[in-house]
């Protein structure tokens, strides 16, 4: 603008023209100039690009470029990524709450597409795995033994593309032929040039002139042979059952392939066949086979593979379960009936077991009951309230323990409360029982039929005292020297038995039994024995023997030794013998 | 493996059906039965030792009523015309389905079988005819369906023609 002001002033100066003069000349020459170029200094000045400019414009710019191509987006998406990328890197968290109320709903509704899809796989294989109809056919063809594909096909049948025909359209040879593998067809060629044959037939005949009307589906009995004609090749198929619509899609996409793939061997055709070997693959995919079981196949064959084992699985864990149910129950009652032991409650879940009773202390163990029931004792959680039982095993196993008693002796429950003591046990421990105070449930203790087992001297001494006599003259009482000498053996052997039972606590007394033979009278035959009884236990106090220690009776002749000879019998019986009868010396003192 | 195409061509009752039965099936029949439409029979040659599929369509005679259907011809790669030798018609006529035959297959290979030349007081061609057919570029042979003499010989021929072309089948 001052370049423009200053030049005309200079040239007025200069030239001295009349200035008003000068400015309408100007005016004249360059005022429409003069506007453009201000107009276009205006222009610029509105379009130097400011942010404030930019900002104003930019979402309209942008909209308007997207609009138009991708190329803004296109430029935009690094830029965009790495602003991602660095927003993630910065605060995860942030990115992840803008997204969330997206994200939920699109994982929920892929897991509900998952599931659905997965019930409706299962459905169906479960539909045609283990239909009755299916259970039927099988039946069947294991009757009839027909393979039970056949049975299937007799009954599932939709269709099935039994052949398929690539026949040269002009010359009507066959190019290629495919058959499924139960099919012979070893006329093919001949089938291929009738099935022209007759479209010429046809065509000649009920086609509009020149119009080239084909017959393009004709049937069988059941089945449906379809044509589909190209310029150089038709495809013919040979269909069992019904035809789907789909088919002739497919047939119409094949031919159109081949018409591609092998445009000029079509054209160039002059009767061989080789160039077309590979069209082979392709009428395969044509041939197939649609039973109404089998719409899922695929899907069944994956629901098998893992139905199976899961089945057998099943069955296993199952059986399993029954067999360690069984075991819990028989453990459970086994416990229960054992001595000592109740069972109040016994549950048993997945993993752990847990039992709850009474216990008596004497009673066995319940875990090792369990463990020879095969239950597993480390998953058993048990407790037992100590308690006194009153079942007869138990008083014996009570009694037992109480009365230490040895393995020699047997304990038996007679009645109610009486405990019978059999077998044999040192004379010791014998007086020890009897010292003991009874144990709860016992209120008799018999020791009648226990063997006492005393000390080997003692017992030696024993014997010999027992089977001492000392023999007497008929109708006498009278000591006579051999009687006399055998009352000092006698008071020997018993000063001996004394002094070897006296560590167990044992004193023997001397029981004597007086006897006559059985001549006489009885009262005179009693009395008899009486002196005789009288006159040994007297001979014995002189040898020595505290008369404490003696005691005995005579009894006449009522109750006899035996002895097998008459003679021998009278003079055994008049006689005193001898019983030992043991008591403990710490009851010498009781009353 | 190559395949030929070959249509039988001539008038009704003129051994057509009879030439391709003997050659194929080495069967003859004299009980008469005219064919209707098309049959398509099947014989394997070798030619110098390939195999050749040659797939015979026997068609319809020709009659008063009605020509032969030249779509049956369409693709051909070999005609073999047959005359019956005892009806000099049939040559005549043979002439005159050379024109619609090459119209519809084009100028394929072919024969001209005179059929029938067991039949020896009926026959009525002349070797006048045949020189004439010669020099017409036909290639006649002569052929008996019931006896087979010249049967091989012509579709040997014929195969060899439309494998080689007719000069290998010359030699």
């Amino acid at each position: 603008m001052t370049t423009e002001a200053d030049s005309p002033e200079t040239v007025e100066r200069n030239g001295q023209p009349e200035p008003a003069a000068f400015d309408r000349l100007r005016d004249l020459l360059v005022g429409p100039e003069r506007e453009r170029l201000e107009d276009a200094e205006r222009e610029l000045e509105a379009a130097r690009l400011t942010p404030e400019r930019l900002a104003e414009h930019l979402p309209e710019a942008v909209a308007i470029r997207g609009r138009q191509d991708r190329r803004l987006a296109r430029a935009l998406t690094p830029t965009v990524e790495r602003a991602l990328r660095e927003s993630v890197r910065r605060n995860p968290r942030e990115l992840a709450a803008a997204i969330f109320p997206v994200l939920g709903p699109a994982i929920r509704k892929a897991v509900a597409e998952t599931m659905a899809g997965l019930v409706r796989t299962i459905n169906t294989a479960i539909q045609h795995s283990f239909s009755v109809r299916g259970l039927k056919w099988r039946w069947e063809a294991w009757r009839s033994g027909v393979p039970y594909a056949k049975v299937l096909i007799r009954h599932a049948l939709v269709y099935r593309v039994e052949q398929i025909y690539l026949i040269h359209a002009e010359t009507g040879l066959l190019l290629a032929h495919v058959a499924q593998p139960d099919l012979t067809t070893p006329n093919a060629d001949l089938v291929s040039g009738m099935l022209t044959a007759i479209q010429d037939f046809v065509s000649d005949s009920f086609g509009p002139q020149g119009s080239g009307g084909r017959l393009r589906t004709f049937s069988v009995g059941e089945l449906t042979v379809m044509v589909e004609p190209g310029p150089h090749a038709v495809l013919a198929a040979v269909v069992r059952g019904q035809a789907p619509e789909g088919l002739l899609e497919t047939l119409q996409a094949t031919v159109e392939s081949i018409h591609l793939d092998f445009g000029d061997a079509l054209v160039e055709f002059e009767g061989d066949t080789a160039p077309f070997a590979s069209a082979g693959d392709r009428l395969a995919e044509c041939l197939e086979t649609v039973l109404t079981t089998d719409r899922d196949d695929p899907s069944k064959r994956v629901w098998l593979v893992w139905a199976v084992p899961l089945v057998l699985l099943l069955v296993g864990w199952g059986w399993l379960r029954v067999r360690a149910n069984q075991r819990w129950d028989a453990a459970v009652a086994a416990i229960d009936a054992s001595p000592g032991l109740v069972v109040v409650e016994a549950a048993r879940g997945f993993r752990r077991a847990s039992l709850r009773g009474l216990r008596d202390p004497l009673a066995a163990s319940p875990k090792a009951l369990a463990a020879g029931f095969g239950l597993d004792t480390v998953a058993l959680d048990d407790r037992w309230e100590p308690y006194q039982s009153l079942e007869p095993a138990m008083i014996v196993a009570r009694a037992r323990a109480a009365l230490r008693a040895p393995e020699s002796v047997s304990l038996e429950l007679r009645g109610v409360d009486s405990l019978l003591v059999t077998g044999r046990a040192p004379v010791e421990w014998l007086w020890a029982a009897r010292a003991t105070p009874l144990p709860a449930g016992i209120n008799r203790v018999d020791y009648s039929a226990l063997v006492p087992v005393l000390p080997a001297e003692a017992e030696t001494h024993r014997r010999e005292l027992e089977s001492s006599r000392v023999l007497f003259g008929v109708g006498s009482a009278d000591l006579d020297p051999a009687a006399r000498a055998a009352v000092r053996t006698i008071a020997t052997t018993m000063r001996g038995l004394q002094s070897a039972l006296a560590p167990t606590g044992t004193r023997a007394v001397l029981e004597l039994t007086g006897r006559t033979d059985p001549t006489g009278r009885d009262d005179a035959n009693q009395a008899l024995s009486q002196w005789r009884v009288d006159g040994v236990r007297g001979a014995l106090i002189a040898a020595g023997i505290e008369a404490e220690l003696l005691s005995g009776r005579g009894i006449g002749s009522s109750s006899p030794i035996a002895a097998p000879a008459a003679a021998d019998r009278e003079r055994v019986n008049r006689s005193v013998s001898l019983t030992i009868v043991l008591e403990p010396v710490a009851s010498k003192g009781t009353p | 493996m190559i395949q030929k195409k070959v249509c039988m061509v001539g008038v009704y009752g003129t051994g057509k059906t009879c030439l391709v039965q003997r050659f194929v099936h080495s069967i003859f029949s004299t009980r008469y039965q005219s064919t209707v439409g098309v049959k398509i029979d099947r014989k394997v040659v070798l030619v110098d030792d390939e195999p050749v599929t040659l797939l015979l369509w026997d068609l319809e005679g020709r009659d008063h009523s009605h020509d032969i259907a030249p779509s049956y011809l369409r693709g051909a790669h070999g005609l073999i015309y047959v005359v019956d030798g005892t009806r000099r018609d049939t040559l005549d006529q043979a002439f005159e389905l050379r024109d619609l035959a090459e119209r519809a297959a084009g100028p394929v290979p072919s024969v001209i079988a005179l059929n029938k030349m067991d039949l020896r007081d009926d026959w009525v061609l002349e070797s006048g005819d045949i020189d004439r057919l010669a020099s017409e570029s036909w290639h006649p042979l002569r052929t008996s369906a019931k006896t087979g003499e010249g049967v091989e010989a012509a579709f040997g021929w014929l195969a060899r023609a439309t494998v080689g072309g007719a000069d290998k089948a010359d030699t």
